[in-house]
């Protein structure tokens, strides 16, 4: 008989938030199930259900008609289930031999370790997938993309029958990926179920089969991959028709002086990048990840030391030792890494929109609390940050709320932010509140702010701003106005060499 | 404090009656009626309350200086070595015939030696502080034996000695008003001005805070200098007490600073407590090894009662985190 999983009346509510509501459905042998919905429409929580990190209040899982409940993560393993979360489960100063076998290396009556086997075997493993990994490195050395595929094969090694993929691709190249939907079909043709949860449509298309669509914790649709379409899928997600976003956008036309002017700026990581900013411009960087884009408004922000090569804002040349002088003169950073870089998560909502500003918040020699409540909660309204209070922690909040604060943070009365760096601004948050991003950008744009727009996505970039510039290795590979840019050209800039 | 059209802002008594604080103050009162009963009226004297505001004086600078470094994300092994050694080297410049400023300038001076070179270990050479301040506590500790060969060095000059022993009223001693001046301004400095909030947010995520403008190297400088300057207050403190700079003076006193900080709800990952917090942490402590001398437990038993307070509030805290970040 074939292998099935499925959920039946799944319920689960966290104070004051119905997480999941009567969610059931069925993943079969030989199909691959799309889990799909926006940041907090459960699919995270339905994962940490089914790998037994939290109990559901209602309904059951069940596996091959048999009924299961796990009262911990390892019940979970044993039963065959293994979740291949964004955050990698591995011991990075262990090698790959270790780290496939983690949780139970084969030992002898002595205890201890039976080497050539487990060798063998993670060899054995690793030439079944075809990847051109050696054994022996240590798995802190290998990239975001090979660490992935460890800990996919960590999990076809403990037998698991049921993989889950929490949004895998979100560090990968495209040619990553590829590997990666290699891998993946390679495991459902031995027959293991899987399930694929994305924000990326694109990719649902190229690997499911069925599809799930969650939102507000329900059910809203499953469907076969091949009768549908993205705009239905958005609709369904959304509830509501988005239609072509890049086009509604309301754009700004007038361009003024040059704000910025970099010239052959050098550091430890890019070589000889030269660009101008005008008023009212989005510049968006594209290119791989590591291609230097980051490194590139790092060391313009005074994060990163430059080596040579001058920057200039309105003509006059500058150089910042530390971000606080690149704020002083209206440069404003939103980071790539919201969590590791960009909030301080465990303070509250206030606390993170005023960091920039208090030594403008004070009284005499104290903070005025009032007056920072007022700021955030200005910040809160104009941005439609959904929260109950001001004293919420960032920590609470979704990835999308989380990045308006962050905007918040370096538009708010008390800064006047001329240069805005975005640096990844949509990464891992919803399809609906990304369009709001993309009106935000422009209307920063129409109000007169510089605006610099890295993105991974190439779509993004190419419809966001007026002017591409392309990066590969360190260097600037080419520059496109919005109007010439097609996918198609700026990938091949990305990856020339 | 909920306006119409805002939004819910938390008032200040409704955040303290969440807060960790409150529930100290409750378990001291229950402390309190306990040995009250169990003593049988020893225990709520004047002599016994001087007593342990007495013993809090040096607990209190190292609890300080611990709170300001613990919230922002560092830690320093050192300050105790560095009280002892202070309260030597004071002793030893006052003997030599130094007038009482200058010696206590000159050992300030040293402390803050020592709380630079921490900083320069763990922001220069970035050394993890647990271990850099522990290697330059045994270098502290090892000069100190060498100055002194473990014999104390005694201190009779006239101030020092004032300062040691004068009671207000007859009553208060000095070195108490004084040293809770100390802590009740580091409190509002802590609370209310922009240092204050600024160590929350670097404890809280130091890249984060670096990148929206605040410069957590130069915060971690002048918070090690300032632990070490305090550690050495503490130090000139008890051997102005003691009548002597011993050598074993504060041998347990770091420690005992962190237990109250952490008491008070800092935690070690930096970017929560408060001085409030830590006050009633401290006078929970000593409450509570004042009460089992008064009852007339053997002493010993006071260390494994820190440790068993510590312990609590470790566990306490562990929830509280846990009921934080379970409910995403």
């Amino acid at each position: 008989m074939a292998n099935y999983l499925e959920f039946k009346g799944i319920g689960k509510s966290y104070p004051g938030v119905q997480a999941l509501r009567d969610v059931s459905f069925r993943v079969d042998e030989g199909k691959i199930v799309a889990l799909l919905g926006e940041n907090g429409a459960g699919k995270s929580t339905l994962l940490k259900i089914l790998s037994g990190d939290t109990a559901p209040d209602e309904g059951v899982i069940i596996i091959n008609g048999q009924e299961q409940s796990f009262a911990s993560p390892y019940q979970a393993i044993v039963e065959g289930i293994s979740v291949i979360y964004q955050e990698r489960q591995l011991v990075p100063s262990m090698n790959v031999i270790e780290n496939i076998h983690s949780g139970d290396l084969p030992a002898n009556g002595l205890g201890f370790l039976k080497r050539e086997e487990t060798r063998k075997n993670a060899k054995e493993i690793i030439d079944k997938f075809g990847l051109p990994i050696d054994p022996y490195e240590l798995v802190g050395r290998l990239s975001v993309a090979y660490q992935q595929m460890v800990e996919i094969m960590k999990a076809y090694r403990r037998n698991s029958r049921i993989i889950a993929f929490d949004e895998p691709t979100a560090p990968l190249t495209d040619a990553e990926i590829a590997i990666l939907f290699r891998l993946i079909r390679q495991l459902k043709d031995e027959g293991k179920l899987i399930l694929y949860v994305s924000h990326r449509l694109a990719e649902i298309f190229r690997i499911t089969d069925e599809i799930v669509v969650l939102k507000d914790g329900r059910m809203v649709k499953t469907m076969q991959t091949v009768q549908t379409n993205e705009a239905e899928l958005i609709q369904a997600m959304v509830g509501r028709d988005i239609g072509d976003t890049y086009s509604r956008l309301s754009r700004n036309d007038k361009f003024g002086d040059v704000l910025l002017e970099v010239n052959n700026l050098t550091t430890d990581v890019v070589s000889d990048v030269s660009f101008r900013l005008h008023k009212g411009e989005i510049i968006g960087f594209a290119g791989l990840v590591g291609a230097g884009r980051t490194e590139v408004v790092r060391a313009i922000f005074g994060a990163d030391p430059v080596r040579s090569g001058e920057i200039r804002l309105d003509g006059e040349r500058v150089s910042f030792k530390t971000p606080r002088g690149a704020i002083e003169r209206g440069v404003a950073l939103c980071p790539e890494d919201r969590k590791e870089q960009g909030l301080v998560l465990f303070r509250n909502i206030t606390d993170n929109i005023c960091l920039p500003v208090l030594g403008k918040l004070k009284k005499r020699l104290f903070l005025d609390k009032k007056k920072s409540e007022d700021l955030a909660e200005d910040a809160v309204k104009r941005y439609s940050i959904r929260t109950p209070t001001l004293d919420k922690l960032v920590v609470e909040l979704s990835g999308g709320n989380q990045q308006k604060i962050i905007l918040g943070r370096w538009t708010s009365k008390l800064i006047d932010t001329r240069i805005l760096i975005l640096d990844e601004p949509t990464k891992g948050i919803d399809v609906g509140t990304k369009a709001e991003v993309y009106q935000m950008v422009c209307d920063f744009a129409k109000a007169g702010i510089g605006v610099i727009f890295i993105s991974s996505e190439l779509t993004e970039v190419i419809n966001i701003a007026d002017t591409i510039i392309v990066m590969h290795n360190g260097h600037i590979t080419g520059v496109v106005k919005r109007e010439e840019a097609t996918e198609e050209n700026v990938l091949a800039l990305a990856m020339l060499d | 404090m909920e306006k119409p059209d805002g939004l819910q802002r938390t008032g200040s008594l409704r955040r303290f009656l969440n807060s960790k604080a409150f529930m100290l103050l409750i378990l001291i009162a229950a402390e309190v009626v306990f040995y009250s009963i169990i003593s049988g009226g020893d225990y709520l004297t004047m002599f016994n309350l001087r007593n342990i505001l007495s013993s809090m004086v040096v607990t209190a600078y190292l609890t300080t200086g611990a709170v300001f470094l613990m919230i922002s994300g560092n830690i320093d092994l050192s300050t105790a070595q560095v009280s002892t050694i202070a309260g030597v080297v004071m002793a030893k410049m006052l003997l030599a015939g130094l007038p009482w400023p200058l010696a206590v300038l000159l050992t300030l001076a040293g402390c803050g030696v020592v709380g630079l070179l921490n900083s320069v270990l763990i922001n220069e050479l970035k050394f993890m502080p647990f271990v850099a301040t522990m290697a330059v506590s045994y270098v502290v500790q090892g000069v100190m034996l060498l100055m002194t060969h473990g014999a104390s060095v005694d201190v009779d000059d006239a101030f020092i000695v004032w300062l040691g022993a004068y009671k207000l009223f007859g009553q208060i001693p000095v070195n108490v008003v004084f040293t809770f001046a100390v802590f009740a301004v580091y409190g509002v400095v802590l609370a209310k001005t922009q240092f204050g909030k600024n160590l929350y947010m670097i404890g809280g995520n130091s890249k984060a805070a670096l990148l929206g403008g605040l410069n957590p190297k130069r915060m971690w400088y002048i918070l090690f200098i300032n632990n070490a300057l305090l550690g050495g207050v503490a130090g000139m403190l008890q051997a102005a007490r003691l009548r002597a700079g011993t050598t074993n003076g504060i041998a347990n006193g770091m420690f005992s600073g962190m237990t109250g900080a952490i008491l008070g709800g800092v935690s070690f990952g930096g970017g929560s407590g408060g001085m409030g917090g830590a006050f009633i942490g401290l006078v929970m402590i000593n409450a509570f090894n004042s009460g089992l001398t008064v009852v007339g437990v053997n002493p010993y038993w006071q260390t494994v009662a820190s440790g068993a307070l510590l312990l609590v509030a470790l566990t306490f805290d562990y929830f509280n985190t846990k009921r934080l970040t379970a409910r995403k």
